[in-house]
């Protein structure tokens, strides 16, 4: 098996994983966005978001499988909230909405329109071409519930919060050495970034879409620019 | 990449999303109030983390 397709296959395999936990984000945030705010869209979009999500971890799995790494899912997997433990409630939903919107579905769609571009084999540009449709929605309705918040409550509170939750988007390895046998062109064409392109699509969504983004609806950039600032440091 | 378009679509976007009229969600929304978060819903790391992603 070529480098390329093994480290597809992984990547694939953990895109699955990614996906099925975000199934169940979105479930538990649905119910919990609508306690508060009835006259929400959010809510009936984290819905369908939650069913996108199903099918795409299937999506994933199948594609991860056709490289050689099969995936095995817990269907009873549940997934507690990543948001301080300080924060009340309707805090917590925020939290975890910037965090798995704002941030991660946007850094998601810019990463899915750099594949789509980068000619992926036809198998892989159909799967990519079905996600992207969804997660340009997903992220949204993380943009749309922030902007809600931020015209009913206090949303400052987050700015401080920032730098920990993009510690915890990314792998360590993002700003490391590529492996020594990466393939950048074979990865390409299995829908997965070689490193050095990875870190630029992170970086640059970062600063011109997600910390513009969030200083438009009022949480302080500065924090989460600084913490760029050290970790992508060389 | 389009980061310039991106931003419109996405943020610029979401906003609108965010400003439509309360009544279309209401009666949907008033199904989720009446369940419950499941008993897992709580706090996984005091300090806060982040969702990995593609």
């Amino acid at each position: 098996m070529t480098s390329a397709r093994r480290a597809a296959g992984e990547a694939w395999a953990f895109r699955a994983r990614v996906e099925q936990e975000a199934a169940l984000r979105f479930d538990r945030l649905a119910i919990v966005v609508a306690g508060f705010d009835p006259g929400s869209p959010v809510p009936a979009m984290m819905r369908r978001a939650a069913d996108d999500e199903r099918r795409h971890t299937e999506l994933c799995a199948r594609l991860a499988a056709s490289l050689g790494k099969p995936v095995v899912l817990d269907p009873e997997a549940n997934l507690p909230s990543i948001a301080p433990r300080s924060l009340d409630e309707r805090q917590a939903v925020l939290y975890e909405v910037v965090a798995a919107c704002c941030v991660t579905e946007t850094e998601s769609m810019a990463t899915l329109t750099t594949l789509m571009a980068a000619e992926p084999e036809p198998e892989v540009r159909e799967v990519l071409h079905s996600i992207s449709k969804d997660e340009v929605v997903h992220s949204r309705m993380g943009w749309a519930h922030l902007s809600r918040e931020s015209a009913a409550v206090d949303v400052s509170f987050l700015a401080p919060l920032i730098p920990g939750m993009l510690a915890g988007t990314i792998d360590e390895s993002l700003f490391a050495a590529p492996p020594t046998d990466e393939d950048p062109e074979g990865l390409l064409r299995l829908g997965v970034l070689p490193l050095e392109k990875k870190r630029e699509v992170f970086l640059g969504t970062l600063e011109q879409v997600v910390f513009p983004g969030l200083e438009k609806f009022g949480v302080d950039p500065e924090p989460g620019r600084r913490w760029l600032a050290g970790a992508a440091a060389p | 990449m389009q980061f310039k378009k991106l931003f419109q679509v996405l943020v610029l976007g979401g906003a609108m999303v965010g400003a439509v009229a309360a009544s279309a969600c209401s009666q949907a929304n008033a199904q989720d109030k009446a369940k419950k978060p499941p008993a897992d819903a709580g706090t996984k790391d005091s300090a806060g983390s982040g969702v990995k992603g593609w």
